[in-house]
């Protein structure tokens, strides 16, 4: 399968991700490649197994629904880039709800 | 000076030794902070506690999380960040009396097999700088190889312990998925995501592994399985049946590495164990299937690192949210990270989510399926493989293609996928590079596997095939 330069700009659009002009190309045909190298697994033949793997224990734990304290060594405000008033600062959301 | 101030100095002076010499391996270790760790073990044995790693100087991958320094992930995009609580493993290590010495270099986000990804430059080789020391924990793997820690933690999702421990001729075992908490680890892909242990010798990573397994709450996939227990070497294998899949033996195997697991094949004879061959058919799609399976879990698991709650921010040129998130990701991953975020959104994505993910999560079964038959009753105890298809090889040799790349780890990704316990064990040289095997137990059996490999060491040792 031929991977684009639009594959990789949609592709990258659904993932939040800047990619710059000059690197297009050689991305498309990097995973061009990769993706050419998974489909071999048409190859094996479909049907043989329906179930997806499970990976870990078959059944989950699950604790009980207890809220309660979890013990941090300082505030979370000490890790955001910026952080008021226990809020995380982010630039205005105006142009996302015009979307 | 306390004998454990004094093991502080000698730590802190052999980092700065592998520093001088640009090593690479660490990210952020201090002598404040040993110094530290010195006096707070010191307390804890004054108070009386057990301390099975009392005084032990183990190194972390910088993609385990520790309040008294930074965690990285070697990236650039989260520089600077401070976790507020430590992983679960650390906080056993702590308990138990080690010394976290240093936080070692890693490709970024743990994805990579050379530690050439990390956004602070490359590991070097311990002893052949020009050559890579595999990864993704290539720092964790050259301080232990380099004699700057006896231990140190790494991470494996595709191989990411085997294949270094091979390529710099230490130990590396990876447990069973569940096994050890995850709680901490930086996620990559949490199917997959193993916290597991480098060593120098056997003996050094059974210890630590047993500090760190067990159930925790905090991670909901650990199972409540049997302790692991620390077994003296078996003087005979008799009755033990070792399978060795054609699979792992194709005919372009590099001759040093078939050599390494022929001569650990006679060891295992000569001590009793009965070899026989075996065939794991779909172990030859697992790399496929971890580069379609790893992706799009690492796709979905890096989506938190949008500028928002995280390390740095950049705001792009509409100034909105969306050119945060864009703008933030874009510059602050490096290449590698965003062809693997960029390949798992496409196997996600409408359209192509059967074609590739869902047949990925089929073939999975298929190679978790041979496993089980191998291991079934009638069947083998273990199974005996080389750990990689050639020993460490020149640094920037494979960077230009990312498949290249990815078939170093072609022997240790059906392991992954399948969940098992497995580890590398020196087996000599090939033209003076170290080559490791393979051993691959079922699920849960990590304290008969590191019995088997503690007897196998052994014999590899007293016949002057590895020093």
């Amino acid at each position: 399968m031929t991977i684009g330069r639009d594959d990789i700009l949609r592709v990258a659009q659904l993932a939040q991700l800047d990619v710059p002009a000059r690197d297009v190309e050689a991305l498309a045909a990097q995973i061009g490649r990769i993706v050419d190298y998974v489909a071999q697994l048409n190859e094996v033949p479909a049907g043989e197994s329906a179930q997806p793997f499970q990976a870990g224990p078959a059944r989950t734990p699950l604790r009980e629904d207890v809220p309660r304290s979890v013990p941090l060594v300082r505030g979370v405000e000490t890790f955001a880039p910026e952080f008021r008033d226990g809020l995380f600062l982010v630039p205005r959301l105006g142009a996302m709800e015009a979307e | 000076m306390s004998g454990l101030t004094h093991q502080a100095n000698g730590v802190a002076e052999r980092l700065r030794a592998a520093d001088a010499r640009g090593l690479n391996a660490t990210l952020h270790w201090s002598e404040e902070n040993l110094a530290a760790e010195a006096a707070r073990v010191e307390a804890l044995a004054g108070a009386g506690a057990t301390l099975p790693l009392a005084g032990m100087p183990i190194a972390l991958k910088d993609n385990i999380v520790t309040t008294d320094a930074p965690t990285t992930c070697a990236s650039r995009i989260l520089e600077g960040y401070r976790s507020p609580y430590d992983a679960t493993v650390v906080r056993r290590l702590r308990e138990a009396g080690a010394l976290i010495a240093a936080k070692a270099n890693l490709d970024e986000f743990a994805m990579g097999s050379s530690t050439e990804h990390s956004a602070f430059g490359r590991v070097l080789h311990p002893t052949h700088p020009d050559r890579v020391p595999g990864g993704s924990s290539g720092g964790s793997a050259a301080l232990v190889a380099a004699g700057v820690v006896p231990a140190a933690l790494g991470s494996e999702t595709g191989g990411s312990v085997r294949q270094p421990a091979s390529f710099c001729g230490i130990v590396g075992v990876k447990p069973t998925y569940g096994r050890v908490s995850r709680y901490g680890l930086v996620a990559f892909g949490s199917s997959l995501d193993c916290v597991s242990v480098f060593g120098r010798t056997v003996d050094d990573a059974s210890r630590v592994l047993a500090v760190i397994a067990g159930q925790d709450e905090q991670d909901a996939t650990t199972v409540d399985a049997p302790p692991m227990t620390l077994e003296a070497a078996p003087g005979s294998l008799r009755g033990i049946r070792i399978g060795l899949p054609a699979e792992y033996f194709p005919a372009d195997l590099d001759a040093g590495v078939r050599a390494g697991v022929d001569r650990a094949a006679a060891a295992l004879r000569a001590l009793g164990a009965e070899l026989v061959p075996v065939s794991l058919p779909h172990s030859a799609y697992a790399v496929p299937t971890y580069y379609v399976l790893a992706p799009a879990e690492a796709a979905s698991n890096l989506a938190r690192y949008d500028g928002v709650r995280y390390g740095v921010r950049r705001i792009g040129p509409a100034g909105d949210l969306p050119a945060l998130y864009r703008a933030t990701r874009g510059e602050g991953f490096g290449a590698e990270v965003r062809r693997r975020i960029l390949v798992g959104t496409y196997v996600l994505s409408a359209g192509y989510y059967d074609a590739y993910y869902n047949k990925a999560q089929q073939v999975r079964n298929l190679i978790a399926a041979d496993f089980t038959k191998a291991f079934a009753p009638g069947g083998v105890h273990f199974l005996l493989t080389p750990t990689t298809p050639t020993p460490a090889f020149r640094a920037g040799e494979k960077t230009a293609d990312p498949v290249s790349m990815y078939l170093a780890d072609i022997f240790v990704s059906a392991v992954s996928l399948a969940g098992l316990p497995a580890m590398s064990l020196p087996a000599g040289l090939s033209e003076g590079l170290p080559v490791g095997v393979q051993i691959i137990a079922p699920a849960f059996e990590e304290s008969r596997m590191l019995a088997l490999a503690s007897a196998l060491e052994a014999a590899l040792g007293a016949a002057g095939e590895v020093r």
